[in-house]
């Protein structure tokens, strides 16, 4: 055991319209099951995941904090934009309402939290298209694969489609955000401690290694 | 002052004469609106701070308005005028005792609509000193006043949960002690703002305090910040599982000096074991044990982490000088489906050195947990060292370690084992070594009573009946322990690490009786208790209170072990307890009424299980139950159910108040405290006591209601029953369709017989059809042949001119012509 478990924290935020399988998206991260009928999450829940990133041969803890999609919670959930590294941003690809609503939720993205934020474009559900996709066009996809790469590409934002029930990409989705930050980080974007979405593991003395230890033991065990 | 004496100058006007004080609020909240000079404000705004005092109404009614205006536009510019505006705001909105409906009245107002709440978080952000300390403390008030609303409009704050964070980073203490006074009115119930302060890294924030201030030994502030984490996280599963992931858990350990990484079989150190306590450091240190068992109790703690917190509990109730309660709460907040080894784990216990005032210890041999658990049970802290006294809070600890005992031998096999290492073994000729439960419990009762005994006793009485409670395995074992009559010397366990072991010294036993079971001493020593009780009656209260408890402890434990145990029944008659028990029945003194119940209980109980072949048979026991009367009787067991000390009993209380003679100004932690029952009996009386009643009505050779099968057997009976009859139903079944099967075979043999005789039906018939058609065919050719013949013979008739009859020649054209044709 090396003392060091992590190398970095990154506080993630899932946001996103109502019922596009955001509180799914973590539940498939952190405990690798599909949560097949959630009850709208209120406010805000937290789940957590130690995630390695091979080729900078780091291990990363993601903090993630789910958020409501319900309007009435809106104001609520926009407290916790500012403290974020990284957003998913996620929507239905079968709800073409979903996607338009992406904008909004974008827009509010760009207004509280950090400018050096990472945002990644997540099209959930894609299953769903793949299992009528064959008989009846494209099934019931609403938004084009090729739609939304585009717009993610103006919006200078990551994309990925995936699915919380099957589990494809979802992890992906989570690496390719992580990389992306810490990209950012050699290139000096955030200093240290700057960017409070971000925190390096601690010098390691005492207690707080030892808690690593017990930490590490919890999480991959 | 300046301000204020140019003011009234101006104000007073040139005539000079007095004014009344609600015309000059008037004039000076016209002076607050923004039209005139900031210089005029700022002294309008001090003006009308003096006033506040002797005219609080007269203030909110006319400058309340202009005021909020004030806080709005100026303060964050001016911080003199921030200052002075947040200052006499909170004059108009603080509760006193006097005008409180007029400051709940100033509260409403200010809180009418979101915006002054917002302008006061974006105040906070302010670094300046009076402007940040004003904001809090009218934060705090608003708060405390009108809670929910303030919650609401927070969640809504653009910069609410950052600038809260700062100022609990503030490097000023004043600032940075009512941003914690604040923080808690803030998180009162309400999850989402909990969540959001975690998020913003309250947590991190509040134990860097707690650290500054110096840990647990810190003082308020640190209980504050304590409290602050404690209501962050309670009730609260994302925070909790959010905190977890933190190195915070460990944190909490070494607040405590306890090491976060200890294992199982390393010895807590001394540091923490032994450390100076005064009040305010039990207070925190409560909080943070609060903290660390709220973590354990919840779900989705790793197995680590909850395992050393329970260590942590363990080793702070049972080898550390913490104070009583604080042990007491260790011991309360392990888990109720305890699986900690406490058999294994290796704790050194520690006693204080006379006549030192709790500043030198000596170490004693180390032994496993469940022994000083025990221990602790059996005569409480520190081997008995106070247990004369009988102090509430010395018992409620006991209390706290017979429920934990209770919990740990909740496993069956757990329960044996401890049972089994009471029985004699076969090899050993010497007598083995009494455990000292099973000493305690065999305590003779020596007149006079000493208080240490009847507590010792009536509590190893709670204690073995925990392990004999709904267990046939051992209440079987426990009929076979015996005893010897070595008694060991009290506290021969307890040994100073550095003095030389005591020997246990033999004492000579003078009559050679074989030992005597367990429960035969039980019933001698209640007899015993009876014979003494009844001399004591009307003339000490006192004592009469005392050997009552020891009989209700014998008669407790009786109770839960002859249930369902025919043969330990045959056992206690045997040993002539039906005279024992039927005399305290007789004698109706009014002012007891729970040892006759508990008798008249305990004699239905016999009378029931009464199953095995002996002496006393249920024919013997029927009149005798009839004399005292059946209703008698179940009058008596409901009276217990009355009494106080059994009502009082719940399943986390089991001390009283003992009723008598408190001297008065006595330190409430010095009262005195006794236990009658623990909830286990309550608990079981409560679902029992009906089965005994309905079966002292019933005829003695009448099988018994729930005799033999005991509900767990009856179900299993039951299902087993289900099982048989549907396996039947399936043969029936299965029969039914053989039997089906076999018809249709016969059906089909018929059928197949018929088959063949039709087949050779049919070849006959072929056969017949073929002869007859070889028949038509050589007709058919004869035919032919004829008619040639006929034919030619015409033509030669014809020929030789004979006549011809026409019709066969005109048949004959006819034939030739269509054929032509």
């Amino acid at each position: 055991m090396a003392g060091i478990t992590w190398h970095y924290v990154l506080k993630f935020i899932i946001t996103g319209d109502a019922a596009v399988g955001k509180s799914s998206l973590l539940v498939r991260l952190t405990d690798q099951r599909f949560l097949a009928n959630p009850d709208p999450t209120l406010g805000v829940e937290f789940g957590s995941k130690l995630i390695e990133i091979p080729e900078e041969g780091k291990i990363v803890k993601l903090q993630c904090w789910d958020t409501a999609g319900t309007e009435s919670f809106r104001s609520i959930t926009r407290s916790y934009y500012r403290g974020a590294a990284g957003c998913l941003l996620v929507y239905d690809v079968t709800s073409r309402a979903s996607f338009a609503n992406a904008r909004s939720w974008l827009a509010d993205v760009r207004e509280h939290a950090d400018p050096h934020l990472t945002c990644i474009l997540v099209g959930n559900k894609v299953d769903l298209c793949e299992e009528s996709g064959e008989g009846t066009s494209s099934g019931r996809r609403e938004v084009p694969t090729e739609e939304a790469e585009r717009w993610a590409e103006e919006e200078g934002l990551l994309f990925v489609e995936a699915s919380a029930k099957s589990g494809r990409n979802v992890e992906a989705a989570f690496e390719q955000a992580s990389r992306d930050i810490l990209d950012k980080i050699k290139r000096g974007v955030f200093d240290d401690d700057r960017s409070p979405g971000v925190k390096l593991s601690r010098p390691t003395n005492g207690s707080l290694a030892l808690d690593g230890a017990s930490a590490k033991q919890g999480c991959c065990s | 002052m300046d301000f204020l004496s140019q003011t009234y100058i101006a104000l007073r006007g040139p005539t000079g004469a007095p004014q009344s004080a609600v015309d000059t609020i008037a004039k000076l909240s016209d002076r607050l609106s923004p039209s005139t000079l900031l210089a005029d404000r700022r002294a309008a705004v001090l003006s009308l701070k003096g006033l506040t005092r002797d005219c609080k109404e007269d203030v909110g009614d006319r400058a309340l308005p202009g005021l909020i205006q004030v806080l709005q536009n100026d303060a964050e510019i001016d911080a003199d005028i921030g200052k002075a505006v947040l200052e006499t705001l909170h004059q108009l909105c603080e509760v006193d005792d006097a005008t409180k409906d007029l400051a709940l009245k100033h509260t409403d107002y200010v809180l009418a609509n979101e915006q002054v709440t917002h302008t006061l978080f974006a105040l906070l952000g302010d670094t300046n000193f009076y402007i940040r300390y004003a904001t809090l403390q009218l934060l705090s008030t608003l708060l405390q006043n009108r809670r929910q609303q303030v919650q609401s409009y927070f969640l809504k704050a653009p910069s609410g949960a950052p600038s809260v964070i700062a100022v609990l980073e503030d490097k000023r203490e004043i600032i940075r002690n009512e941003s914690i006074v604040m923080i808690q009115a803030l998180i009162s119930q309400s999850p989402d703002i909990q969540k959001v302060l975690a998020f913003e890294g309250a947590f991190e924030k509040l134990f860097n305090t707690v650290s500054q201030e110096g840990g647990v030994e810190g003082g308020v502030i640190s209980l504050d910040a304590l409290r602050c984490v404690d209501g962050l996280l309670r009730f609260n599963s994302s925070n909790q599982s959010y905190f977890r992931e933190t190195a915070l858990p460990s944190l909490l350990c070494s607040l405590l000096l306890f090491p976060p990484n200890l294992l199982l079989q390393e010895a807590a150190p001394q540091e923490f074991a032994l450390q100076f306590w005064d009040d305010q450091k039990v207070a925190n240190v409560s909080l943070v044990i609060g903290i660390m068992g709220m973590l354990v109790g919840s779900k989705g703690g790793s197995g680590q982490e909850s395992t050393i917190f329970v260590r942590c509990f363990v080793e702070l109730a049972l080898g550390s000088n913490a104070p009583t309660p604080l042990k007491t709460q260790a011991l309360r907040l392990l888990p109720s489906n305890l699986s900690f080894p406490l058999s294994v784990v290796i704790l050194t216990p520690y006693m204080p050195v006379p006549e030192t005032n709790g500043e030198e210890w000596d170490r004693l041999e180390p032994a496993s947990a469940l022994d000083v658990l025990v221990e602790l049970a059996l005569h409480g802290e520190y081997n008995g060292l106070y247990g004369d006294k009988r102090v509430k809070e010395g018992l409620e600890l006991r209390g706290a370690a017979v429920a934990v005992f209770d919990n740990f031998v909740h496993k069956e096999e757990i329960k044996q084992a401890i049972v089994q290492g009471m029985v004699p073994s076969e090899e050993t000729t010497n007598a083995p070594s009494i455990s000292p439960l099973l000493h305690a419990l065999c305590l003779p009762p020596s007149s006079p009573l000493s208080l240490a005994n009847v507590t010792t006793t009536h509590i190893a009485t709670l204690l073995f009946s925990h392990l004999l409670a709904s267990s046939p395995r051992s209440k079987a074992l426990a009929r076979s322990i015996k005893p010897s009559a070595t008694p060991v010397a009290q506290g021969q366990f307890f040994v100073p690490a550095d003095g030389a072991p005591s020997a246990p010294q033999p004492v000579e036993d003078d009559d050679d009786d074989a030992p005597q079971s367990v429960l035969h001493l039980l019933s001698e020593n209640l007899s015993l208790c009876f014979l003494s009780r009844s001399r004591m009656e009307g003339t000490d209260d006192r004592e009469a209170r005392e050997w009552d408890r020891l009989i209700v402890g014998y008669l407790c434990l009786l109770v839960q072990w002859l249930w369902e145990d025919p043969k330990a029944v045959r056992e206690f008659l045997d040993a002539g307890a039906l005279g024992v028990l039927v005399e305290p029945i007789n004698q109706t003194a009014e002012s007891e009424s729970i040892v006759p119940g508990l008798c008249a209980f305990l004699l239905g109980l016999c009378y029931e299980f009464n199953r095995q072949p002996g002496e006393i048979t249920r024919a013997t026991i029927y009149p005798i139950i009839n004399r005292l009367g059946v209703d008698n009787l179940v009058g008596q067991m409901t009276r217990v159910r009355e009494d106080e000390r059994f009502k009082a009993v719940g399943p986390e209380a089991m001390v009283l108040s003992y009723p008598m003679h408190a001297p008065l100004g006595a330190n409430p932690a010095d009262a005195e405290g006794e236990i009658w029952f623990d909830w286990a009996f309550v608990d079981f009386w409560k679902s029992n006591h009906y089965t005994v009643q309905r079966g002292l009505a019933m005829d003695p050779n009448a099988l018994a209601a729930s005799s033999g099968p005991s509900a767990e057997s009856a179900m299993l009976i039951s299902s087993l029953r289900d099982v048989i009859r549907s396996q039947a139903q399936e043969i029936d079944d299965l029969q039914n369709k053989l039997k089906g099967n076999s018809v249709g075979e016969s059906q089909l043999n018929d059928m197949r017989s018929r088959i063949v005789a039709l087949e050779s039906e049919l070849q006959d018939s072929e056969g017949k059809r073929k002869d007859v058609e070889k028949e038509q065919e050589d007709l058919l050719v004869l035919l032919d042949e004829m008619s040639t013949k006929r034919r030619r013979d015409k033509e030669r008739m014809r020929g030789a001119g004979l006549e011809v009859s026409e019709d066969e020649a005109d048949d004959e054209d006819d034939d030739d012509g269509d054929d032509e044709e």
